[in-house]
């Protein structure tokens, strides 16, 4: 069972990785770097007042 | 003062700068083991009568011990094996000024950084 | 719950994307106590190895303070320089650019290798269990800092909310743990008296105290790590010092706790080199359901950490990156999940490599260097903070008290444990500091020319008094 186990991490460790690779180029292919980027250290509190929870 | 414009760097220069910054990483947290700096002196001061009381251990220690599966002789190496501290002064005095030299490196460094950013936020308005 | 609350936030406004501020205090606590409590499930144990029982005990207490001063100090300065990066963002404003980036890269160093202790615990752990021939940890570590990373990355939200779960139930097994043995009886489960006699309490006398000084840093390392939430708390005033404080005070009496029960079933030669000192608790009142919730606390411990960890590493390298004290590239925010997406990515693979050929006591030490350079920063930190910004020159959501007591018992306690450190891995602080003084050359001399100069001072404070 232990062995079974350690096999399906191996797998769920492959499968989230690659799924994080897939997400990270499709955000960088269909976003622009100014947009991805544009996160300031001040602004923060100007940016956040636009949506209240 | 003008306002400072920093240049643009080049894709490569950046990629450049990372593997400058994950290198040194590595070469900090590995040097000293590859070179075996790391660790304390510990060291087994061996005994020849091996018991529970020649070891220290009372009964109720004793009953612990055998309680996680030790016996005299298995717990020994466990028991004996002791921290031996001695100050080396010449790696104490390096140390220190290794590490005072450091701070006040970064003190100085980064008060000239400092007043160069002051000044540039607050007079040139 | 958190579903919803993630979508209804997930649109971008404008052309500006940044983090999410959807925390509350009970987030900021589940990240501070979340990272820390492993440290009673192991770690800790080592002092008494350094010193014996009640060496442990004593810098039990006498490291409390430091980090009561920690937390006292953090918390007025984080409530009122709120953005991600923590004390980072406190260095840039306070100290200089240069120390800023000093202070960002122990906060990674610290967290990145915590995370690294983390799951080679939690894998030597499950190794132990299974007992298994030919069974390595290799899996479960990749696995811990994979599925870790993903949460992270998918969301802040859901991975704090994830912390405060299973922070909650590793430390109730303790609590737990605590009343079952009958704390209030000597002598039928518990027999501290017999185990720590006064011929044992001490072996090595009191430089066995001061050596001990080293891995009682454990007991609380990593609860400054709230601050790295400042840019995503609704009110970082509030929550802040709230969180940390409520925080710290859990700590204390889990770390007081641990002791006592620990203390009263092993003998400190044991407990001294034992990796799981709770769970083996667990295991010598011979009741297996202790022996099980033990196990699994001390596995949901190590999670909790590693999860934090991932969480402020993360943080402090994207505020570098936004800074343009490494490349820009770092600063990315994810468009849909609002996280440093690029910069957990880019932590991951160093964690991994190090999880896979460093050992849990290297892994610790490395840690626990970072922590205490910086703790010697903000002693410095706070002084300054004080003086080019006195009280009543800028709004502070809190004040802590007895200033300057705090950053001189902080200071002072910094002091003795580099001597700790200097009485079992002098070299490797060497090393280390020698590392961080060329990193801070080429950053003065040659990185620094890329930052832009008056934008990185982003609060809205009246200028610095002597200046």
């Amino acid at each position: 069972m232990w062995v079974a186990l350690s096999y399906a991490c191996w797998g769920i460790s492959i499968v989230l990785a690659l799924w994080m690779l897939y997400d990270w180029f499709k955000v960088d292919t269909n976003y622009s770097e100014d947009v991805l980027t544009s996160s300031r250290e001040g602004e923060l509190e100007a940016a956040s007042e636009k949506h209240r929870i | 003062m003008p306002r400072y414009t920093p240049p643009e760097q080049s894709k490569a220069g950046q990629v450049f700068d990372i593997a400058v910054v994950v290198v040194a990483i590595f070469v900090a947290l590995w040097l000293p083991l590859k070179m075996g700096l790391a660790g304390a002196a510990k060291s087994i001061d061996a005994l020849d009568a091996k018991t529970w009381e020649a070891l220290g251990q009372n009964p109720t220690m004793a009953s612990i011990w055998e309680k996680l599966g030790y016996t005299p002789e298995t717990a020994h190496d466990i028991i004996q094996n002791r921290f031996h501290y001695i100050i080396d002064w010449p790696t104490l005095i390096i140390m220190a000024a290794v590490l005072i030299g450091y701070f006040v490196f970064l003190f100085r460094a980064s008060d000239r950084e400092y007043r160069d950013v002051i000044k540039e936020k607050f007079d040139d308005k | 719950m958190t579903v919803a609350l993630e979508n209804t936030t997930t649109t971008i406004h404008g052309d500006r994307v940044s983090l999410l501020r959807v925390l509350g205090p009970a987030h900021v606590w589940a990240l501070g106590v979340g990272i820390v409590l492993v440290g009673e499930f192991t770690g800790w144990n080592f002092s008494a190895d350094k010193g014996g029982a009640l060496a442990a005990l004593i810098v039990c207490w006498i490291v409390g303070l430091l980090y009561t001063s920690v937390a006292m100090i953090d918390s007025e300065v984080t409530s009122t320089v709120a953005a991600a990066g923590g004390q980072y963002a406190q260095a840039k404003h306070i100290v200089g650019p240069l120390m800023a980036f000093n202070v960002a890269l122990f906060l990674v160093f610290a967290y990145t290798m915590l995370e690294v202790s983390d799951a080679i615990l939690l894998g030597d752990t499950i190794v132990a269990k299974a007992g298994v021939e030919g069974l390595t940890h290799n899996s479960f570590i990749a696995a811990t800092i994979v599925v870790l990373a993903w949460l992270n990355y998918r969301g802040v939200l859901m991975t704090l909310n994830v912390n405060f779960v299973i922070t909650a139930i590793a430390y109730v097994s303790i609590v737990i743990l605590f009343f079952s043995v009958s704390p209030w009886t000597q002598g039928a489960v518990l027999k501290l008296n017999e185990l720590v006699t006064p011929g044992n309490a001490l072996p090595y006398g009191w430089i066995g105290v001061i050596a001990a000084f080293q891995f009682g840093i454990w007991y609380y390392l990593g609860i400054e790590g709230t601050t790295q939430a400042a840019e995503e708390v609704r009110s970082p005033a509030r929550s802040l010092p709230y969180g940390t404080m409520a925080g710290m005070i859990t700590l204390l009496i889990a770390a007081a706790m641990t002791w006592y029960v620990c203390a009263s079933l092993m003998p400190w030669e044991y407990l001294g080199i034992t990796y799981y000192p709770l769970w083996d608790a667990g295991k010598l009142t011979g009741s297996p359901l202790l022996e099980n919730l033990l196990f699994v606390a001390t596995l949901l411990a190590a999670l909790a950490s590693a999860n934090g960890c991932i969480n402020d590493a993360a943080r402090a390298w994207f505020s570098l990156g936004r800074d343009r004290y490494l490349p820009s590239w770092f600063s990315a925010v994810h468009p849909k999940y609002r996280t440093p997406y690029r910069s957990i990515l880019f932590l991951l693979p160093i964690a991994l490599a190090f999880a896979f050929i460093a050992d849990l006591n290297q892994a610790i030490t490395f840690s626990i260097l970072s922590g205490v350079l910086q703790y010697t920063f903000m002693s410095i930190n706070i002084m300054m903070f004080r003086k080019k910004w006195p009280l009543g020159s800028i709004r502070r959501g809190y004040t802590h008290p007895f200033h300057p007591l705090p950053a001189i018992v902080l200071f002072c306690l910094c002091v003795v444990t580099f001597f700790a450190i200097f009485l079992g891995f002098g070299s490797q602080l060497i090393a280390m500091t020698i590392f961080y003084f060329l990193i801070s050359v080429w950053f003065h001399f040659y990185r620094y020319k890329f930052v832009r100069r008056g934008d990185q001072f982003t609060m809205p404070w009246p200028k610095p008094q002597g200046y």
